[in-house]
C-alpha cells in the first residue's frame, strides 16, 4: 500500500483531475494498480462501469422527433374521430394557440395493420410499418407541458425547467462508457442548424462537464482537427500534451471541484485517444452500397437524416454509450409541429425520417446489436385531434404515442390507449419520467438509486418520490 | 320519443354521478390537490387568475377563494340559467365536480398551508417602479459590498497580478503587457487608476461591443440560402465600439438604435446605429411573402423587446402568452410600432440606404402615413382579426405614451417607443442592462435569466441590490457605463478568488478573448480598428462536403488575418469552426448569455488547429526576440506574458526540462493550451 500516495490523491480533490493524474503517476511507475483502481472509482470517469444490476443493453439511440409528432395520423388510428370528423369535441379541449376550433379532424390518411403482430400504422411510415414486428409502441405516454421548450425538457432532463442534466448525461454518469477513444455522448444534427433550445438540449446541467452532449459534423468531416495542423512526431505530440496534463494537474490542486477544469483535463486525453480511432469509426465509405441504400444515402430527401442514422450505428457498435440524433430543420427546426397545412407538410418530414430510422432498427438487427441497444424514437408532445385553422393540429401534452425498439422492449408490442379520439391517455398511461426509469433498467441502473448531490439534495432523473416515477415492466420482454 | 330518451339520459347521469360522489365521500374525502386544485386550473383560472382577474377574482389556489362567495360559487356553477352559470364556456362542470366544490366547502375549504400562489403579474417584482432602497448597515462603504456582505467580512482578494489580469482581461479583452506588469510592480498604481486606463482605450470598446452585439443578433449575412452579406452593416459594429468608447449615456444609446432616424437631431451616426432593427436574418427568396414581412417584424419585435425589457413577448405572435402576463393585443401593438418599416432592396439583392455620401444598412421609413395593423389569428398572415394601434404593453403602463407623426417622413412611433423605453419610470430597461453588465463581470446576473425578466425568469438573488444598482445607474452615473464598471470592479466582491463561495464565478473566457490572448501573448495582434470584416481561414475539411463554392470565402491575409476577433465576418451559414466550438452566440436570435460546453472537439481545434501552431511559432520567435537564448529568460517571459505571472520553481524546473528535451515551440503550444489561459482566476 501507498498511503502517503493515496492521501495526496485524495487530497487534491477526488475528482478525474485525479483520474488524470493517476494516469500520469502510474504511467511514472509512481502508484501502484490497486491505488490507481481505487482513484478510478471516482464520479466523473468515462472508464466503463457496472450499473446496479446487470443490464440488458448497453447503449440508448434517441432519435429525437422534436415538435410533436402527430400520433392519429401516424400510430394512433381513432375510427371514431374519423368517423365523428367535423363533428365539436363534446368536452373542452386543452389548446396552445388561437384559432383551434373545438370540431373533431380525421385522419386525412388511411392506416393498415402490418407485420405478424398486426400495429396499425399511417401510410406515411411504410418503413417503420415494415419493422413493426421489432417496435414496442407506447400509445399512452403523456407529459407536463403544452409549450416546446419546457416538453422538450421534461423529455431530456424529466422536468420541464431548465439548468438538469440530459438524459444521456445521466447514463454516462452512472455507466461511462465503453470505448474510451470516443465521448459518451454524441449528438448528431441536421448541419443546417440547430433545433429547439440548441445546445442546451444536450446540457449535463449540474452533473460533471465531463457528460455532456458533444457534437459531431454529419456533413464533411465528422471532428477537424484530429491530427496537428503542422507535422508533430507522434512521440512529440504525445510528450507535449503529457506536460500540458501535468502543468494543469499543478493548477487543478488549486482549484479542486472544479468540474469544467477536470473536464477539459480529460477532454485533451480523449481527443488524442480519438485521433487514433474517430476517423476510422465515422468513415461510411467503409459501408456497403446495400447498406448505404437501406439509410437512403443514395436520395437527397433521406440522405442527411440517413446520414446520421448510420454514423449512430457506427457510434454505437464501437462501444460510444449515448447517441442522440435529430432530423432535418424542414419545414422548420421543430419539423413535426404541424400546426397547418399538416397533410403535406407530415408527409414531408415522415419522407424524409421515416426510412433512415427503420433502417437503424433493420441494420442493428440484421448486426446481432438490437439486443444490445436501445432505439427510442419519440418527440416531446403529441397533436390534437381537433381543427386548428382549416388544417393543422395543436399542441397536445395529454396524449402521444414513443417507439422503442431493442435492448430488451417487447417487440412487436402495443402498449396503452388513448381515449376514442386520441386526446388523453387513459389505459395503463406511462410518464416521461416512467420512460426514463424503464430505459435506466434496461441499462442496468436502478432510477431510486442513482442520484447526484446538488444543493445539498440527493437529485435523480427520474425524481421518484415527485413524480411516482416507475419501471413500466409491461413495455419489457 | 326524442324528450324521453333525453329524460332518461338525465335520470341515468344524475343516477351515476350520485353513485359516484356517493362511492367516493364514502371511501375517500375530498383531496384538495386531487379533486379541488386540478378543477379550479382547468376551469376558473383561466378567467380568475395570475394573469386575468374578471371581476377582480382569483380562483386558481384555495388560499385566494373569499370565504364570503363559497356559497355563491356553488350556486353559479350549479345554475341553470346560462347567464349566470360559471364557467361560461365549455361544458359545464360535472355532476361528480360540483359534489366535489360543496363537499370542499361544507369542509371550511381547505388548503395546505405551504400553498404556492403565483403573484399577480401587476405586482412583480420587475414591474414596480425603481426605488432607491436605503443601504444597509455595514462595515464596508462600498454600496455593492454593503449589500452582499452587510456586517460580515469581505472576501479576501486575490493576489495582485491575478487581479491585474483579470482586470484587463474584463474590461478590454487583452492580457497586461509586460510594460503594463512592471508599471503595476513597481509604481503601486492604484486599481482604481487602471480601471479608469482601461476604460479610456478603444480596446475597451472592442471588447465591450462583442457583449453588446450577442444581444442584438448581429451577423454579417443574412442567412437563409444565398446568405448573402449584408452591405455596410459593419458600420453598425464601428458604431458600438465608438458608443462605448465614447461612453455614450446608454439611455441615448437606446434611442438611436430603436429611431436614430426619426430624431429632431438625427446625424449620419444615429442613422447607422438604427441598422440594430435590420440585423436578423433575411430570406431574400420566400416561399410565402406576406409571412415573411411578418417573421421580419417578429424579429424587431422580439429582439427589441428582449434586448431592453427582458421581455419574451415573441411568444405571442401566435397565443396570448401562456405564462406572461402579454396577449396577441400587446405583441401586435408593437407590430404595429415597427410596420411603418420598408425593407431597400431589389429581387433578392439587398441594398443599403444613403445617407448623404454614406452607405448605411437600416430600414427606411418614408411617409407619415402608417400602414394598419391587424391582429393576425394565431399568426397567420391571412388570417387578420382586430385592428391595433401602436402601443406598449398594457401591463407596464398605466397611461400609453401619445404615438405621434413626426414630420411628413415618418410616423414618429419608434421614437415614442425608444423614448419610453430609455424613460427612467420604466420600470425594466435600466435594471435589464445593469444585470447584463453584472453578469459580464461576475459571470452569473443578479437575474439568471438576463434577457427574461418576466414570470418565467428567474428571480434576482439580491433585488435591493439590483435596484440600488438601477436607481444609481439612471441618477447618480447619468446612464454612464463607464461609471457602472468602475463602481463594480472596485467592490471587494468583484476582487474576491473565484470559487464556490464567492460572488464572482469562475468561467471560461469567450472565444474571441481566447483567440485575441493568443494573438497579444504571441505579438502578432494587429490594432487596426473598424472598416469591412476579414475572412478568417477555414480548414479544407470544414468545407468539404460544401458544393456551393459560393459560399466559401478566400481568407485574408495577413496582417488583416490577425486582426481582433470582433472584425471577424459572422456568416450565419457558416461559422468559422474554431468560434463555433468555442460556443459563439447563435446569430439568429437575441443571446442573453453565451453558453459554456466543454467537450473534446474543442481540445483538438486549440491544441492541433493551424491557429494556435501559428501563434505558437510566432511566440518562440518573440520569446528568443525579446528574451535572447537564455532559456530560464524565456520560460519567465512566456508565464508572464501569458499568465501575468512568474512560474513556481516546480513549473520552471518542468519548463527549463520540456524545452531542452523537445523545443521552445513546443512549449509555447503547451502555454497557450493552459487551462489557466482560459479560465483567468
Amino acid at each position: 500500500m501507498h498511503p502517503t500516495r493515496r492521501a495526496m490523491l485524495q487530497s487534491i480533490g477526488g475528482g478525474f483531475g485525479t483520474v488524470v493524474l493517476a494516469g500520469l503517476l502510474e504511467h511514472a511507475g509512481l502508484l501502484n494498480t490497486a491505488a490507481a483502481a481505487d482513484a478510478r472509482a471516482g464520479g466523473n470517469s468515462l472508464k466503463p462501469r457496472q450499473g446496479h444490476f446487470p443490464g440488458k443493453a448497453k447503449a440508448v439511440i434517441q432519435l429525437c422527433q422534436n415538435g410533436g409528432p402527430s400520433q392519429m395520423d401516424l400510430f394512433d388510428n381513432k375510427p371514431e374521430l374519423s368517423k365523428r370528423s367535423g363533428q365539436p369535441h363534446p368536452e373542452e379541449v386543452e389548446v396552445f394557440q388561437l384559432g383551434n376550433k373545438n370540431v373533431l379532424m380525421g385522419t386525412p390518411f388511411q392506416f393498415a395493420k402490418h407485420g405478424q403482430c398486426g400495429m396499425e400504422l399511417s401510410e406515411l411510415i411504410p418503413h417503420l410499418a415494415g419493422v413493426s414486428d421489432d417496435l414496442c409502441l407506447v400509445r399512452s405516454m403523456f407529459t407536463e407541458n403544452n409549450n416546446h421548450p419546457f416538453a422538450l425538457n421534461m423529455l431530456q432532463t424529466g422536468k420541464t425547467f431548465n439548468g438538469r442534466p440530459a438524459m444521456g448525461s445521466w447514463i454516462g454518469y452512472a455507466l461511462g462508457t465503453e470505448n474510451q477513444d470516443l465521448p459518451c455522448y454524441i449528438v448528431l444534427r441536421d448541419p443546417a442548424g440547430y433545433n429547439t433550445s440548441g445546445k442546451m438540449v444536450w446540457s449535463s446541467g449540474w452533473l460533471p462537464a465531463v457528460y455532456q452532449g458533444t457534437e459531431f459534423s454529419s456533413s464533411g468531416t465528422p471532428v477537424l482537427h484530429l491530427n496537428p495542423a503542422r507535422p508533430v512526431t507522434p512521440e512529440s505530440q504525445t510528450r507535449s500534451r503529457r506536460f500540458l496534463q501535468e502543468l494543469n494537474s499543478i493548477h487543478l490542486e488549486q482549484h479542486s471541484g472544479e468540474s469544467e477544469l477536470e473536464a477539459r483535463i480529460q477532454n485533451f486525453e480523449l481527443a488524442a485517444r480519438m485521433q487514433l480511432t474517430a476517423t476510422q469509426v465515422l468513415d461510411l465509405k467503409s459501408e456497403t452500397e446495400s447498406t448505404r441504400k437501406l439509410y437512403g444515402l443514395n436520395s437527397p430527401a433521406t440522405a442527411g437524416y440517413g446520414t446520421r442514422c448510420l454514423m449512430a450505428r457506427r457510434l454505437v457498435e464501437s462501444g460510444v454509450r449515448f447517441v442522440q440524433v435529430f432530423p432535418p430543420l424542414d419545414p422548420s427546426f421543430q419539423p413535426w409541429d404541424n400546426h397547418s397545412n399538416l397533410k403535406n407538410d407530415l408527409r414531408k418530414i415522415c419522407g424524409y425520417v421515416d426510412q433512415p430510422s427503420a433502417a437503424l432498427i433493420t441494420d442493428l438487427k440484421q448486426r446481432g446489436l438490437l439486443d444490445d441497444v436501445i432505439v427510442m424514437w419519440t418527440g416531446e408532445f403529441g397533436r390534437l385531434p381537433i381543427t386548428e385553422g382549416t388544417d393543422g393540429r395543436d399542441h397536445n401534452r395529454h396524449a402521444f404515442s414513443t417507439l422503442m425498439a431493442g435492448g430488451g422492449f417487447k417487440a412487436g408490442h402495443i402498449h396503452g390507449a388513448t381515449d376514442e379520439f386520441g386526446y388523453k391517455s387513459v389505459e395503463n398511461r406511462v410518464s416521461v419520467p416512467d420512460l426514463h426509469a424503464t430505459i435506466l433498467h434496461q441499462l442496468g441502473i436502478d432510477h431510486t438509486k442513482l442520484t447526484f448531490t446538488h444543493s445539498g439534495r440527493p437529485e435523480r432523473l427520474t425524481d421518484p418520490d415527485v413524480t411516482g416515477a416507475r419501471v413500466v415492466e409491461k413495455l419489457l420482454a | 320519443m326524442k324528450h324521453m330518451a333525453k329524460a332518461i339520459l338525465v335520470l341515468l347521469a344524475l343516477l351515476v354521478s350520485w353513485c359516484g360522489s356517493a362511492t367516493r365521500t364514502f371511501a375517500a374525502p375530498i383531496d384538495y390537490e386531487r379533486d379541488i386544485k386540478p378543477l379550479l386550473k382547468q376551469r376558473c383560472a383561466s378567467c380568475h387568475g395570475a394573469l386575468k382577474q374578471e371581476a377582480d377574482l382569483r380562483l386558481d389556489a384555495g388560499a385566494l377563494v373569499p370565504p364570503e362567495i363559497r356559497s355563491e360559487i356553488l350556486k353559479r356553477v350549479a345554475s341553470n340559467d346560462e347567464s349566470e352559470r360559471m364557467p361560461p364556456e365549455g361544458p359545464r362542470l360535472t355532476a361528480e365536480q360540483i359534489a366535489a366544490l360543496r363537499e370542499w366547502i361544507a369542509a371550511d375549504a381547505p388548503f395546505p398551508e405551504n400553498e404556492i400562489v403565483p403573484t399577480k403579474p401587476a405586482e412583480h417584482w420587475s414591474f414596480q417602479p425603481v426605488k432607491r432602497p436605503l443601504l444597509p448597515t455595514s462595515k464596508h462603504e462600498h454600496p455593492i459590498d454593503a449589500f452582499l456582505f452587510g456586517q460580515r467580512d469581505a472576501p479576501p482578494r486575490v493576489t495582485a497580478e491575478a487581479l491585474l489580469r483579470r482586470v484587463h482581461l474584463d474590461l478590454i479583452g487583452l492580457p497586461p503587457t509586460i510594460a503594463e506588469q512592471d508599471a503595476f510592480a513597481t509604481e503601486g498604481k492604484l486599481l482604481e487608476s487602471i480601471i479608469d486606463g482601461l476604460l479610456a482605450r478603444p480596446e475597451y470598446g472592442e471588447r465591450w461591443a462583442r457583449h453588446w452585439l450577442d444581444v442584438a443578433r448581429y451577423a454579417d449575412s443574412n442567412g437563409y440560402e444565398r446568405d448573402a452579406e449584408k452591405p455596410f452593416v459593419w458600420r453598425y459594429r464601428d458604431y458600438v465600439i465608438e458608443a462605448l468608447n465614447n461612453d455614450k449615456p446608454f439611455d441615448r444609446f437606446i434611442v438611436e438604435q430603436i429611431a436614430g432616424d426619426e430624431l429632431p437631431d438625427a446625424s449620419l451616426e444615429t442613422n447607422i446605429a438604427a441598422g440594430f432593427l435590420r440585423l436578423g436574418a433575411w430570406d431574400d427568396q420566400p416561399g410565402d411573402p406576406a409571412t415573411d414581412r411578418y417573421d421580419q417584424l417578429d424579429d424587431v419585435v422580439s429582439t427589441t423587446s428582449q434586448a431592453f425589457l427582458g421581455l419574451t413577448i415573441g411568444c405571442a405572435r401566435c397565443h396570448d402568452h401562456k405564462l406572461e402576463p402579454l396577449s396577441t393585443r400587446d405583441y401586435y401593438s408593437l407590430v404595429a410600432v415597427f410596420n411603418p418599416l420598408q425593407r431597400p432592396h431589389s429581387g433578392i439583392t439587398d441594398l443599403a440606404v444613403k445617407v448623404g455620401e454614406t452607405d448605411v444598412y437600416a430600414w427606411r421609413e418614408t411617409s407619415a402615413n402608417a400602414p394598419a395593423t391587424h391582429i393576425l389569428i394565431r399568426g397567420s398572415a391571412t388570417r387578420p382579426g382586430e385592428r391595433v394601434e401602436p402601443a406598449v404593453p398594457a401591463i407596464l403602463v398605466q397611461q400609453q405614451p401619445a404615438f405621434a407623426p413626426n414630420g411628413e417622413k415618418s410616423t414618429g412611433r419608434r421614437l415614442a417607443l425608444a423614448k419610453w423605453i430609455a424613460d427612467e419610470n420604466n420600470p425594466l430597461t435600466a435594471r435589464v442592462i445593469v444585470n447584463r453588465v453584472w453578469q459580464q463581470h461576475f459571470g452569473e446576473g443578479i437575474v439568471s435569466t438576463a434577457s427574461d425578466f418576466g414570470l418565467m425568469g428567474a428571480r434576482p438573488t439580491h433585488p435591493e441590490l439590483l435596484d440600488w444598482l438601477a436607481h444609481w445607474f439612471m441618477h447618480d452615473a447619468q446612464w454612464s457605463l463607464k461609471r457602472l464598471h468602475r463602481l463594480m470592479l472596485t467592490s471587494r466582491a468583484w476582487q474576491a478568488p473565484k470559487n464556490a463561495e464567492s460572488v464572482v464565478r469562475y468561467r471560461r473566457l469567450e472565444v474571441e478573448a481566447i483567440r485575441d490572448s493568443m494573438l497579444a501573448v504571441s505579438g502578432r495582434l494587429n490594432p487596426k480598428r473598424f472598416g469591412p470584416s476579414f475572412r478568417p481561414a477555414i480548414p479544407l475539411a470544414a468545407i468539404e462536403a460544401n458544393s456551393d463554392k459560393e459560399k466559401i470565402w478566400t481568407p485574408s491575409e495577413e496582417p488583416e488575418a490577425s486582426r481582433r476577433s470582433i472584425y471577424v465576418f459572422i456568416k450565419r451559414g457558416l461559422i468559422v469552426p474554431m468560434f463555433e466550438t468555442l460556443d459563439i452566440a447563435d446569430a439568429n436570435s437575441s443571446c442573453q448569455q453565451r453558453q459554456v460546453t466543454t467537450v473534446a472537439p474543442q481540445a483538438l481545434t486549440l491544441f492541433n488547429g493551424e491557429f494556435t501552431q501559428q501563434q505558437s511559432r510566432t511566440l518562440a520567435e518573440r520569446l528568443r526576440r525579446e528574451a535572447g537564448d537564455d532559456v530560464d529568460r524565456q520560460i519567465s517571459l512566456a508565464w508572464r506574458l501569458a499568465l501575468c505571472r512568474e512560474p513556481s520553481e516546480v513549473e520552471r524546473t518542468k519548463l527549463r526540462e520540456f524545452i531542452e528535451r523537445e523545443s521552445l515551440e513546443a512549449c509555447c503550444r503547451v502555454v497557450l493550451n493552459l487551462n489557466e489561459f482560459v479560465y483567468p482566476e
